[in-house]
């Protein structure tokens, strides 16, 4: 019961949690940042994702399809590949509308995704939910089973991280801000937009779905309220915004951070006595819009602005390769 | 970045607050959905695991007149919410035990990614999922509300006692009517009773007529029923009673609504239909003891699981005592010396008495406002159930099951 340890593996399950959280906010910068795609149902990216691979990867179960026990690896790609798919089919209806509706229409998506999860009871196990997931290094002693699927988590925010950033500086990337700026622009310098709003979205969403199957393994288990948009959209949204939309440093900041904000209150209102810490709890949730609203106002930018990759280092040659 | 700086002073502010328990403080996690989908029903559990809570307290306190402090922490009915909220009980604020979460996927996700590694126990009011049963959990997860599955056999113990040989079944196909079905055949079997037919089917059908005329073959005396009445239900009692098919039907709570009645007709149904819903038995000497305190703290005690808050509080607090100190890892083999089905029998609020009984080293056996607590290998309680049959009224008449 040493004190230093608790809150070491405390820090430890933040900064998993965190991360998790990271990489959602660089799957929505890239819709969003580069883009300029409002995706508000990012909790079905992510749910579709965590039920992929809570279904490939446990052992066999009365209570819902399942028993292939895959690695976690075919776990993640597969989350991320049928997620790809469906993406691509929701892209297709509804790409063409504009930024406050494609807003609406993906709300929308997002619960017809929840209600399936809920009433599809021989795939998903409806509202019980997916249980006994396996974790990886869950086998190691403790706390270094923690330190291990923490590392797996920073790993993956590193790879993906570092796959974003290249896209923005490159020649997709910029197209991809032409078309946020000014889309009749972008189009009158030949660029096929629809086409690469499209990739946008999918990619977001393939990263979304990343981030759901890395929290399936690491709750153990899922069911339809982990898709709630309290914890699942609106929260991804105030993190990007916070760091700064289109900034990749800014979004992992922003997860951090908020996550950090989110968590520990609790720590201080658990403290008041109970009526109030009942009540605070609200408060928490109060203040995650009360910071949105300050960024929103005050911030616009976020705590890390955007950066434009530099012009001059990286005309000629991709100019001419660049893809249309 | 005067912002980040704003931060990390708020964060150092969090981590002076937070640094130890005070002298004489024992903490307990209480863990639950306060906010979220079930957040009303949440405040009278949590209002139940207060009051007894003061009833400790107020009666010498745990061991040598330590205060026990229950920690709120928000799960939220969300396994992610339940995961950082355990992670704060266990490894920050350094609880003895937890009580609660509330929701059964918040239970799961809890216990399996953080207090089972850590090896804390926890101790669930309003938890039913059958697959919380199954968990390796080292006898570390204990509930007080009994699983779904038991039902199955209060309703097969109800059948065989009524008389009762051959039954057909039907279930909806879902997890929870499939999960109490299955129960209810092998344990119906073990009491020694045949079963004639056994047949899923597909909820919202427009007619189950040739279904049930096959499960009707081989002289069946009743339908044993595992179906919500809105989905299937009702049509299944219809189709049975138009086509003279089955004339007794048994069932557990999906089936229980008014709209039953409504539907079919209360003359068609009467001492032709029992319905099976777990309950608290309200006259019991425990759950007076916890209704009067409840109702002088401004409270409904009938409010859902409000008695399994009050029982899982006080069961925490036995265990505690039990151990003779507040060490996590003595909890657990505690919380099974305390809870019976041996020694003497304590009820809601008599802390004073089962505290000395400990201290002269004599046997607890906690009997709580919700039920008797005699924990099996699982952690789970069997609970109470009452049965519903359609009374002199017109109404559902409730009686508890014994």
């Amino acid at each position: 019961m040493d004190a230093l340890y608790g809150y070491m593996l405390y820090g430890i399950s933040l900064a998993t949690m965190g991360g998790i959280y990271a990489v959602l906010t660089l799957g929505l910068n890239v819709q969003w940042g580069f883009a300029g795609l409002f995706n508000a149902g990012i909790a079905g990216f992510f749910g579709i994702g965590a039920y992929t691979t809570a279904i490939l990867t446990t052992s066999a179960t009365h209570r819902h399809i399942g028993g292939f026990e895959m690695p976690y690896i075919v776990g993640f790609l597969a989350a991320m590949l049928i997620c790809g798919v469906i993406a691509y089919l929701v892209g297709k209806v509804c790409l063409r509308l504009r930024s406050d509706y494609l807003a609406i229409a993906t709300i929308g998506i997002a619960e017809i995704f929840r209600l399936i999860l809920k009433n599809e009871t021989w795939a998903t196990n409806g509202p019980r939910g997916v249980s006994e997931i396996p974790k990886p290094f869950e086998h190691w002693p403790e706390p270094w089973n923690q330190f291990g699927f923490l590392l797996l988590v920073l790993v993956v925010v590193a790879i993906v991280y570092v796959l974003v950033e290249v896209a923005r500086k490159s020649p997709w990337g910029r197209v991809m801000t032409a078309i946020r700026e000014n889309e009749p622009s972008a189009k009158a310098a030949g660029k096929n937009v629809e086409n690469f709003r499209m990739e946008g979205f999918v990619i977001g969403c393939m990263i979304m779905a990343l981030a759901g199957a890395l929290m399936a393994h690491y709750l153990k288990f899922v069911d339809p309220n982990a898709t709630d948009p309290l914890l699942a959209t609106f929260l991804v949204w105030v993190m990007l915004i916070v760091g700064g939309s289109a900034n990749n440093k800014g979004a992992i900041l922003g997860a951090f951070l908020m996550w950090v904000v989110w968590s520990a209150t609790e720590i201080v209102t658990s403290r008041l006595p109970d009526e109030l810490a009942i009540r605070a709890a609200y408060i928490r949730i109060f203040l995650i819009g009360l910071m949105l609203q300050i960024f929103l106002q005050k911030f616009p930018q976020g705590i890390l602005p955007e950066k434009r990759p530099d012009v001059a280092k990286s005309n000629g040659n991709a100019e001419t390769k660049m893809a249309d | 970045m005067n912002f980040l700086k704003k931060m990390a002073i708020t964060a150092s502010a969090i981590a002076m607050l937070s640094v130890g328990a005070q002298a004489g403080e024992i903490k307990v996690g209480s863990a639950g959905g306060v906010t979220g989908p079930i957040a009303e029903l949440v405040a009278a559990i949590v209002k139940g695991r207060q009051i007894a809570t003061e009833h400790v307290n107020s009666n010498g306190g745990l061991l040598k007149g330590d205060t026990m402090k229950l920690v709120i922490a928000d799960s939220a009915c969300d396994p992610k919410a339940a995961v950082d909220a355990g992670n704060k009980l266990v490894n920050v604020e350094q609880v003895v035990g937890i009580i609660g979460p509330s929701c059964s996927g918040a239970t799961n996700g809890m216990v399996s990614s953080v207090t089972i590694p850590a090896g804390v126990t926890v101790l669930s009011d309003s938890a039913t999922a059958p697959s919380i049963s199954e968990l390796k959990d080292k006898d570390t997860v204990f509930r007080a509300s009994a699983s779904d599955a038991y039902q199955g056999k209060a309703i097969a113990d109800m059948v065989w006692k009524a008389g009762k040989k051959k039954v057909a079944v039907t279930y909806s196909n879902d997890d929870y009517n499939a999960g109490i079905a299955n129960v209810f055949v092998k344990e119906f079997k073990a009491l020694g009773g045949e079963v004639t037919g056994n047949q899923a089917h597909e909820p919202n059908k427009a007619s189950y007529r040739s279904e049930l005329s096959t499960l009707a073959q081989g002289g069946p005396e009743a339908l044993a029923l595992f179906a919500y009445y809105g989905s299937s239900g009702i049509t299944i009692v219809k189709n049975s009673l138009e086509n003279g098919l089955f004339g007794k039907f048994y069932a557990a709570d999906g089936m229980f609504d008014k709209s039953v009645i409504g539907q079919i007709g209360a003359d068609n149904l009467k001492d032709n239909i029992w319905i099976t819903q777990a309950a608290s038995d309200t006259e019991d000497a425990s759950y007076k003891n916890f209704a009067e305190a409840f109702k002088a703290a401004g409270g409904d005690p009938e409010a859902p699981y409000a008695a399994h808050g009050y029982d899982v509080a006080f069961l925490m607090a036995l265990a505690i005592e039990k151990a003779g100190a507040a060490d996590r890892t003595k909890i657990s083999a505690a919380l099974r010396e305390v809870a019976g089905p041996e020694g003497e029998v304590v009820r809601p609020g008599e802390w004073a008495k089962a505290k000395k009984l400990i201290a002269d080293g004599k046997k607890v056996n906690y009997q709580g406002a919700a039920g008797v607590n005699d924990f099996d290998a699982n952690g789970d309680v069997t609970g109470l159930f009452s049965v519903n049959v359609v009374g002199d009224d017109g109404n559902w008449s409730r009686s508890m099951l014994k």
